[in-house]
């Protein structure tokens, strides 16, 4: 909402700079978005001020209630509107019935009415100034008192209305085109005003077309309701009609307000387009408006919520500034607050904690440190393992949760896929399966702009179907590897990224994995694997499979993996252990091999027969071609032997490469290589 | 030859030699077996035996004195082939060295990894929770019932079977209260989603919410804590305001702003747990009280950085993220 300070101040002195009032509505909870000075040809200096105004404030929607604020800040006298009273000359041809939803409706006939008339000039001024359009003098003026007063009144054309007015329920599927034109089907929950024929009016949120003013209208039934904010509250939502009155009505409008601005809007009518006036006609159930709130209270409980030493006297005055009336109550130290017809937003005793603290200033109440405590050490942010990729020049990316169905389907079937049942667009409609179709994006975004070499990777949830009622969320480290390994360089040839880089990368963070030969649908059909720890299936590893890369138009190859973060430790807190003084024994073995024998195959046998003293195994040449017969080839290896307390012996090793050698030709037919 | 030419001789042509080939061939020539001084050693036998004490002492004076000034010698020429040697091993030291490249944290991260340390070291917990989430535990247990204006602020994503994406990381304070008994201190940063698309907002952000349930948790204490943590993060100049604010889930609640450049911009929410928010989690609203607060690590980070664009950190272009 905006509007003009000059208004504003016809209902309470402001003696303070523009400035220095924004700074006090924002710190009172009214806050200004903006403000400019200008220089009105009408009232000379004035401001526009604009107020970002929360949800639980219905009472701050108009001129009256932000000058209701400042009046309890500063102590100062509200002037509250004392409309001239107009004469009733005509007798009312209309009568409402109203409901449990409406239960104060206040109406007003007039006749004899020259539309032709001008609005006058500072009321334009001050609707445009609140972006209002000038449409005729009534509408205006309608406007006019709902800014001002905060109630949405509503024009009926008498001469299109059907006999008498009614406030109901809606029918189901009950049509009404609106003053905008749109037609809508209302359902039961919707309140509505209707004349003896049909509805008239979409109740608290806008009328119909049918009974709408034109420049044709004569006579016109003027209405001033209150309607429950239950009643209309989600309905804008669900229509997607959001207007003045709406927001108002869902937020709560003073139930108390209804015969002023008949009389405030009365007043401008006669001044501005004349008229005859029917009695001000009021239509109340005073059982069924809202009750009037008592909130008992404790002082000393608001004390120790704000941690303040405020007295229960200056409690009592801040509240009472805010129209909220003090009762003793029966209970020692408790009091009573009866609370304004304005205020939908105060319930309990929090409520008035916040009042009290507004009033007293934030800024002005104290504020004490906080003692630490002992803290859990924990890596929940798996900062350890995102320094570790960090460290292997991987960049961390943050690519969005959703992808397209296309995309998701890379990797998943379609009934695992979760979808988003209001998406921003169909690119953004899917739940992730997997980190890979986010890190796809990030190089596909990164190498149209010729980025060709990268590393990367993302920490974060991927989301699956598990059936009809459960989504399995769960938390993957992903990463992304293509171009080439090093930068151009004077020192050395250029070699291209290959599966190796990214499994040596993950077996640089985590020891003890174990990978082992699979097939996945996106995957290269012969570089792709799953990788273990223990027993445990962490996740996989491989290239894009080439079929994949034709269809998504990505020119290089790309090496991915995806992994499980739960039980999968990169950083073990490991203890001292003793280590070996003695020297080292060293022995190279090579082994020809059918060329299908996978390498850990081979190592693992070695490593059986090895004994407790082997320290360590490499894997220094994978050989095929000439000297090695066909289908064949050859591996080398080296191990390193050490023992805790002693030098290990020649004839030592030698036996236990007498049993390697045997085992190996038994169980794989290799045999040695001797140069 | 006598003594006298044999000396010159021999001093001459050590002095001639060049280098080590040389001198090594003229050592063998004067001081070798078959050498010019054994010749000559050989010859004395023919003199008398006074003679051939005194020119024997005189031969063996001119070894030790040519062996001495052969040691100088072959010193000066190893040093000076040395030296050869090396003024041919030069390198151009501005070539660039063998690099390996060091990979970059996202900013995002980076800023909730500094936000939660000074949190973590006062003896707040970190803890996540699911993304998708239910209603119940989005808005319901949060104060925001159906219907409630406060909802409109929301732009809930919905997905299958009534769950939606948590719009905020609220849900995991409530799954902790219930879990937890007090006294809890807790941060809970992650990801969150709302409908919301243009040059300020993207559809996925994140957060970083606290909560503190325990005794003497005061609006006093959540002042004190709020304005530790900005000076800590920002610096001790930094000039910060708190002012009333509307959030259902907390009453009183505020708004933390600070002074930016010249004006003032919000970068906290927080506020006292709202009974009803406690009551619904099971905590002993007679025992203790608690409060709420929650920031925005892209709005942090785009101060700290001073980045322009909100839409840059989802983009993740390389020129973008190797800057950090």
């Amino acid at each position: 909402m905006q509007f003009s300070k000059n208004w504003l101040k016809e209902f309470v002195d402001i003696k303070v700079s523009t400035e220095e009032l924004c700074e006090q509505l924002t710190m009172l909870g009214i806050e200004v978005s903006d403000y400019k000075n200008f220089q009105s040809k009408l009232t000379g200096n004035d401001a526009v001020i604009k107020l970002d105004i929360t949800p639980n404030r219905g009472d701050c929607f108009s001129i009256l209630g932000v000058a209701r604020e400042l009046s309890a800040l500063y102590g100062s006298k509200l002037y509250y509107p004392k409309p001239k009273a107009v004469k009733e000359t005509v007798e009312s041809p209309i009568n409402v019935k109203i409901c449990e939803e409406s239960p104060a409706y206040v109406g007003r006939y007039i006749t004899q009415l020259d539309l032709k008339k001008r609005t006058p000039l500072l009321i334009k001024e001050r609707l445009k100034l609140s972006e209002m359009r000038s449409i005729d003098p009534i509408v205006d003026i309608t406007n006019y008192v709902l800014l001002e007063l905060g109630q949405p009144l509503h024009i009926f054309d008498r001469d299109q209305l059907q006999g008498n007015l009614r406030v109901r329920f809606a029918k189901n599927n009950e049509k009404i085109i609106l003053l905008d034109e749109k037609s809508i089907k209302l359902s039961k929950d919707c309140l509505v005003i209707a004349d003896d024929q049909s509805a008239v009016a979409f109740a608290g949120i806008m009328g119909g077309l049918k009974t709408g003013v034109t420049v044709k209208t004569k006579s016109i039934y003027l209405e001033s309701a209150f309607f429950k904010p239950e009643a209309i509250r989600g309905k804008p939502r669900r229509y997607g009609i959001q207007t003045d009155a709406s927001m108002r009505f869902e937020r709560g409008v003073d139930f108390s307000l209804q015969s002023l601005a008949v009389k405030r809007a009365s007043a401008l009518i006669q001044e501005i387009v004349g008229g005859d006036f029917g009695p001000v006609q009021q239509f109340v159930n005073k059982a069924a408006l809202p009750k009037t709130k008592l909130i008992s209270f404790n002082p000393s409980r608001i004390n120790k919520i704000l941690g303040s030493k405020l007295t229960k006297a200056s409690m009592s005055k801040i509240l009472n500034r805010l129209g909220i009336e003090i009762l003793s109550s029966q209970k020692r130290n408790v009091l009573k607050g009866k609370i304004p017809s304005w205020r939908f937003d105060l319930d309990i005793e929090a409520d008035l904690v916040e009042e009290v603290a507004r009033l007293v200033g934030y800024d002005k109440l104290p504020e004490n440190s906080m003692k630490p405590e002992i803290r859990n050490k924990s890596d929940l942010l798996n900062q350890s393992i995102r320094s570790n990729f960090q460290s292997l020049g991987y960049n961390e990316v943050i690519t969005y949760s959703f992808v397209s169905q296309d995309e998701a389907e890379f990797t998943n079937k379609k009934k695992e896929l979760i979808l988003i049942e209001n998406p921003i667009s169909q690119n953004m409609s899917v739940m992730r399966p997997s980190l890979l179709q986010g890190l796809l994006n990030t190089f596909s975004y990164n190498y149209n702009r010729g980025i060709e070499d990268l590393k990367i990777f993302e920490i974060g949830s991927v989301f699956r179907k598990k059936n009809k009622y459960l989504i399995i969320e769960e938390v993957l480290v992903g990463g992304l590897i293509s171009g080439h390994a090093k930068a151009l360089n004077w020192f050395e040839s250029r070699a291209k990224f290959d599966f190796y880089d990214l499994k040596g990368d993950l077996e640089t963070i985590s020891s003890g994995l174990s990978f082992r030969q699979a097939t996945f649908p996106f995957l290269h059909p012969g570089i792709a694997a799953t990788i273990f720890k223990g027993k445990k299936q962490l996740g996989y590893i491989g290239s894009l499979d080439p079929k994949l890369m034709d269809k998504i138009d990505i020119k290089q190859d790309v090496h991915f993996f995806e992994l499980t973060l739960k039980g999968f430790k990169f950083l073990d807190q490991n203890k001292f252990k003793d280590f070996s003084r003695f020297p080292l024994a060293q022995r190279d073995l090579s082994f020809v091999v059918k060329n299908d024998v996978p390498a850990k195959e081979v190592m693992d046998l070695i490593i059986q027969k090895s004994g407790k003293e082997l320290k360590d195994i490499d894997i220094f040449d994978v050989y095929e071609g000439k000297g090695i017969p066909e289908g064949k080839k050859s591996l080398a290896f080296s191990l390193f032997w050490q023992a805790a307390n002693r030098t290990m012996t020649d004839s030592e090793i030698d036996d236990i490469v007498e049993e390697i050698v045997s085992l190996l030709s038994n169980k794989l037919d290799a045999k040695l290589r001797t140069e | 030859m006598d003594i006298v030419s044999l000396t010159k001789k021999a001093k001459a042509s050590l002095k001639k030699a060049n280098d080590l080939v040389q001198l090594e061939k003229a050592h063998k020539e004067l001081l070798g077996k078959n050498g010019e001084i054994n010749l000559l050693l050989k010859t004395l036998s023919s003199l008398s035996p006074d003679k051939r004490k005194e020119s024997g002492k005189a031969l063996n004076r001119l070894k030790d004195e040519l062996e001495q000034i052969l040691q100088s010698k072959r010193n000066y020429l190893k040093e000076k082939t040395t030296l050869e040697k090396l003024k041919g091993e030069v390198i151009d030291v501005s070539l660039p060295g063998r690099i390996s490249d060091l990979g970059t944290i996202h900013p995002i991260t980076s800023t909730i990894f500094e936000i939660s340390k000074f949190f973590n070291a006062i003896g707040f917990d970190i803890v996540s929770g699911p993304e998708a989430e239910t209603d119940y535990y989005n808005f319901e247990s949060l104060n925001i019932p159906e219907d409630h204006p406060a909802k409109d602020m929301h732009d809930t994503f919905y997905l299958q079977n009534d769950l939606l994406l948590r719009t905020h990381t609220s849900p995991v304070q409530v799954r902790t209260m219930e879990k937890k008994k007090p006294p809890i201190r807790i941060i809970c940063p992650g990801r969150v989603y709302r409908k919301d698309f243009d040059l300020t907002h993207t559809p996925m952000f994140h957060h970083i919410e606290g909560l503190v349930i325990e005794k003497g948790a005061s609006f006093a204490v959540l002042k004190g804590l709020l304005k530790d943590f900005v000076i800590d993060f920002f610096g001790k100049d930094i000039e910060l305001r708190f002012r009333p604010s509307y959030f259902p889930f907390t009453e009183p609640s505020a708004e933390v702003d600070i002074k930016w450049k010249k004006g003032w911009l919000e970068i906290l929410g927080c506020g006292m747990v709202h009974p009803n928010v406690l009551k619904m989690s099971g905590i002993d609203v007679k025992k203790y009280s608690g409060f709420a607060f929650g920031l925005g690590p892209e709005r942090i980070a785009m101060l700290k950085h001073e980045i322009p664009d909100l839409r840059i950190f989802f983009e993740n272009d390389l020129r973008f993220l190797e800057q950090f």
